[in-house]
């Protein structure tokens, strides 16, 4: 699957339609579903929201792969924004000093089984994978 | 489609998708919270950062009046995106029966 999306938090939506047809589509175990819908929603709005000084589409791309799927997010005419360098966050640090911010991409590193950033031509591409077997 | 509003119980109910595209609605319904507040998400089905971004801040806002938010029937599903963020350790979490 490959499609384009406009940069607005409303295509969540269609997203998660997308992404539902194309789990059932090709079988892939529903178990993966809310990883894989939680790190493209934060790659996504992560992309929309620091990613201003284009109009272009975000593409999203998805394949199967054994046990599991692989999917792309790519950000045309872009500055490079490494998501895998994102800072860790102390979750153990108390309610005073915690804050939501950088929550998003860190919860993506955490939940990926795998994750890939390429930056190439001011394309920004971020691939990850989850498996069932990744558990 | 994602709801919230009070309940029979006087809670705070919310269900479906709590996603970038719904965390406005759910930050203006909670800002009008002034007391302590159990949420009942028992028909919520999904949450991402921003959606953790609202309970924290209101979280945050009620604390400092001595209140706070208090996070019932949460499933297997939330309760692990909870466990991630450390969002057990700052919550009062009960996990659905």
């Amino acid at each position: 699957m490959q499609r384009k999306y406009h940069r607005s938090f409303n295509q969540i939506r269609k997203i998660v339609e997308d992404t539902a047809g194309f789990f059932s589509d090709h079988e892939i175990d529903e178990s993966l579903r809310m990883k894989v819908d939680l790190s493209l929603e934060e790659l996504f709005v992560n992309m929309v929201n620091y990613n201003t000084e284009t109009d272009s589409d975000i593409l999203i791309e998805m394949k199967p792969i054994e046990q599991g799927i692989e999917v792309s997010l790519t950000d045309f005419d872009v500055e490079r924004f490494d998501p895998t360098m994102a800072a860790e966050i102390d979750i153990d640090a108390p309610l005073s000093e915690r804050t939501p911010g950088g929550l998003g991409l860190y919860l993506v590193l955490k939940m990926a089984d795998s994750i890939h950033y390429e930056y190439r031509d001011r394309k920004s591409k971020i691939t990850f994978t989850n498996r069932v077997t990744g558990e | 489609m994602f709801k919230i509003g009070f309940n029979d119980h006087g809670e705070v109910a919310v269900s479906g998708r709590l996603d970038a595209a719904q965390a406005e609605k759910a930050q203006e319904f909670l800002d009008a919270v002034t007391d302590h507040c159990v949420l009942d998400l028992q028909g919520l089905e999904y949450i991402s950062s921003a959606g953790l971004g609202v309970l924290l801040r209101t979280h945050k806002r009620l604390m400092g009046s001595e209140s706070g938010l208090e996070l019932v029937n949460v499933n297997k599903h939330i309760f692990d995106v909870f466990r991630y963020s450390g969002f057990d350790k700052l919550f009062v979490v009960r996990a659905a029966q």
